[in-house]
């Protein structure tokens, strides 16, 4: 079992850099030997190759994936986790998606289309998403993201090394379903 | 005698000055532009559409969630299967050239970069070009030919990518198959002439390896995209944002490992470009044969401009003053093509020819009403507009959208108040004309062609003749930037020679200490490309800071918006000149793939997502515009 943290985000975009912030924050910490913990945050084709030099027999098994993603339908610092169904769109969608990483857009959901479609990630998927309050030019986090930090690192730690509470995730499509996922905070 | 419309004359030393006795130089009825086509005017567009039922709207609506967007609006006439208007939209502000006021110079090198996701180096190095000019700072030999190497690289990811990721599934199997079924049925039986390179029997074939996401030859581009950008960091840190760019070279270290490790990346390019320019040819000389109407597609004037770019490390001097000898050194010589005629190479002559309008544009005009313009002449005394870059100041107003005034973020540069077009073209077309190259083995400029000689890989050693073309198409943009493949691994393999002689020399060294002067106002221009073309940053530090930031890129050219004169930019007369050749005479099954080969042809690069609205609804398409250009600020 190999496990690899990502984070996926921009730096210096305030709440949209939570992802990369979770991984500065856990890169501090001792990890097993079975677990990578890597910034993501770049073209998502290079992400599928990255992923794909490892060794055969050392591919992930599982990806534990942080990122903020505004999806407008929960409070921010929102924090969703969940395992994803690693459904793909139809391949109109894949096309576009494709067309964003090799031109410059970096987000996690186009991030998991790309690297599922070509076979990147492994098949255990492990989502954090937080719902990000502010999209500017900034350092830091608007006070509900600046709240839900401590909690995502946990989170992250726990699906990292917890087979059991990661059996225990609902599996949802992107997004997740505010029902079922666990770690819903509301800031 | 290069201009026409403006009126700047040369004296027998060749040096420019402004016609005696014309009251107003650069006003717009001084100099308007001879020849020029025409937009009809909205009130008659208006009337066609309220007295025919067959002719209609089809509005490409964009997405905006991606960082820029473009948007185009045309009203097609479906009896004579042409195109009537067009007006090409850029729908959000970047704002680079605000941002940049006020900043410590250095910054432009990491800000400007961020313009675009593609290429953002090239935008690093221009800044850094504007900068050694403004300070005179001027890179060690070794410097300039790693930055060439480092533009090279960017173009060897760039153009496969446009080639096989964003234009390519224009002319697959999956898009020729709905559009024009006849056609994909012809392709299906027709040899591929250049079988024995790219390894597809038959058109059908190749086409069917051009199908996005699952093609042989997709997966390909997207395989050398990597190589390209592997080759890259060795020398510049990451891709797209460099971190080794400084003014005066390079910070990296440059040894015979990481030449040698960069080498076995671009050797990798020999044998792609063979079977890029093969397929290229192939596909193009297929369509032709099949119906000559696809000579229309994307067709327009031949009226192209290209700065140069790829320095002589032993002729760049970083000064405007000398900005015309050794621009004539570079490795892609700068020019201005004009219906199809070579009409200048002159740097200083390229430069002051060029204008921005924003008459139908989200800015408000900057210059008239009794204010000063700051510049009336170049650094060597050449007049210059108060419409040219170092006059412009940037004044966003946002407002709604109207054909008759303003619809578009981007403005309207024009060179002689002609609309030009940029390109990897561009630089091929100059290239071959001017018969300016350096002495070499590999790449001859022939006056009428550029013969292109790649050494021997998998596939044998190949001579490439990319010759200027007869019209000038979508087809033919997109055979060019093949070539130009080619060309650049063959710029990047000297520069790589020169480069290795220079370390077996001793010589490491590759950038040069400088420091921002405090005082008074200086000013600089960086002539450089994108894999598209044409780039300029110019620049003005005002004791210390940045009083003026203004950047040019392809697809400000490109994506213009019509001017004063009602002359369309390069998208829209491309557009109004393409004819409708989709197999459909219902309106509501046209997914409009000859005006989205033509957009596509110019190599835009921003992500956005074109949604062609007819009676019908709405049909999604993709179209692909630089983040960097389409709006004012940003390859």
């Amino acid at each position: 079992m190999r496990v690899i943290v990502a984070g996926i985000g921009y730096r210096n975009l305030r709440d949209h850099s939570i992802g990369i912030a979770v991984i500065d924050r856990l890169l501090e910490r001792a990890w097993p030997g079975d677990v990578v913990v890597e910034d993501l945050s770049y073209n998502p084709i290079a992400v599928v190759q990255r992923l794909e030099d490892e060794p055969p027999e050392q591919r992930f098994t599982r990806a534990v994936v942080v990122g903020a993603v505004e999806r407008g339908n929960r409070a921010p610092g929102s924090v969703v986790t969940y395992l994803w169904d690693g459904v793909l769109p139809s391949d109109e969608e894949i096309q576009v998606a494709v067309t964003e990483a090799v031109t410059g857009v970096i987000a996690l959901d186009n991030t998991l289309v790309v690297a599922r479609h070509f076979g990147g990630l492994p098949d255990e998927v492990v989502v954090i998403e937080v719902e990000p309050g502010v999209q500017e030019f900034g350092e830091d986090f608007s006070a509900p993201v600046a709240k839900a930090l401590d909690q995502v690192c946990e989170l992250a730690v726990t699906m990292a090394t917890d087979a059991k509470a990661v059996a225990g995730l609902p599996r949802c499509p992107l997004g997740g379903d505010l029902v079922a996922s666990v770690g819903l905070s509301r800031g | 005698m290069c201009f026409k419309n403006l009126p700047i004359e040369f004296d027998a030393q060749g040096k420019p000055f402004l016609r005696a006795g014309v009251a107003n130089p650069y006003g717009p009825s001084s100099a308007s532009p001879q020849g020029a086509p025409t937009q009809l005017t909205a009130e008659r567009i208006e009337d066609l559409l309220k007295r025919n039922g067959y002719i209609k709207e089809l509005d490409f609506d964009p997405v905006t969630r991606v960082a820029g967007a473009l948007a185009f609006h045309t009203v097609a006439d479906f009896k004579g299967r042409k195109v009537l208007e067009a007006r090409s939209m850029a729908t959000l502000f970047r704002g680079y050239e605000v941002i940049m006021v006020g900043r410590d110079p250095r910054d432009a090198i990491f800000i400007t970069s961020r313009a675009c996701g593609v290429c953002g180096g090239v935008h690093s190095v221009t800044s850094a070009m504007a900068i050694e000019m403004a300070i005179g700072c001027v890179p060690p030999p070794l410097g300039i030919l790693i930055r060439n190497i480092a533009l090279a690289l960017e173009f060897l990811y760039d153009h496969p990518l446009h080639l096989h990721l964003l234009a390519g599934p224009d002319y697959s199997a999956a898009m020729v198959g709905p559009t024009n079924p006849s056609l994909l049925e012809r392709a299906r039986s027709a040899e591929a002439p250049h079988a024995e390179i790219h390894g597809f029997r038959t058109l059908g074939e190749l086409m069917e390896d051009l199908n996005p996401l699952s093609g042989k030859l997709y997966l390909e581009a997207l395989h050398m995209t990597r190589v390209a950008r592997e080759a890259y960091v060795l020398i510049c840190g990451k891709y797209p944002h460099p971190q080794t760019i400084v003014p005066g070279g390079m910070s990296s270290t440059i040894t015979l490992t990481v030449m040698n490790e960069m080498f076995t990346r671009l050797a990798q390019f020999f044998d792609y470009s063979k079977k890029l320019a093969a397929i290229w040819d192939d596909l193009t000389e297929f369509f032709y044969e099949a119906n000559p109407a696809y000579k229309q597609v994307g067709a327009r004037r031949a009226n192209l401009i290209d700065t140069g770019i790829f320095d002589h490390h032993e002729a760049y001097d970083a000064t405007y003053t000398g900005a015309a000898a050794w621009g004539d050194r570079r490795w892609a010589t700068p020019g201005v093509v004009m219906d199809g005629q070579l009409v200048t190479t002159d740097l200083h002559a390229l430069n002051i020819g060029v204008e921005e309008f924003v008459e139908h544009s989200y800015y408000e005009e900057w210059s008239g009403d009794g204010q000063r313009q700051h510049f009336p002449a170049d650094p060597v005394g050449n007049p210059l507009s108060p419409y040219h870059p170092w006059n412009k100041v940037t004044k966003p107003r946002p407002q709604g959208q109207n054909w008759k005034e303003k619809y578009t973020w981007d403005t309207a540069p024009r060179w002689d108040r002609q609309a030009m077009e940029a390109g990897a073209y561009a630089r091929l077309w100059n290239t071959a004309v001017a018969r300016k190259l350096p002495a070499n083995p590999f790449i001859e400029s022939t006056g009428t062609s550029l013969k292109i000689r790649l050494p021997k890989g998998a596939l044998p050693e190949l001579e490439l003749e990319w010759k200027v073309p007869a019209v000038w198409n979508a087809f033919e943009r997109n055979r060019a930037r093949a070539y130009c493949t080619g060309f650049t691994a063959l710029v990047a393999l000297n520069n790589w020679l020169a480069a290795m002689d220079r370390l077996k020399k001793g010589d490491t060294r590759t950038s040069t200490p400088f420091e921002i002067p405090k005082r008074g106002e200086q000013r600089g221009v960086g002539f450089w490309g994108a894999g598209r073309g044409y780039l300029t940053h110019h620049l003005t530090l005002d004791r210390g800071a940045v009083s003026n930031y203004q950047i040019i890129t392809p697809s400000t050219w490109n994506a213009s918006p019509s001017d004063r004169w009602r002359q369309p930019g390069p998208y829209e007369e491309a557009v109004l000149n393409t004819p409708l050749l989709e197999e459909t005479d219902d309106p509501a099954k046209f997914k409009g793939i000859d005006i989205l080969r033509a957009i596509r042809s110019f190599d835009p690069c921003m992500p956005c997502t074109t949604h062609i609205h007819s009676d019908a609804g709405v049909i999604t398409r993709e179209v692909n515009t630089c983040a960097c250009g389409v709006d004012d600020e940003g390859g």
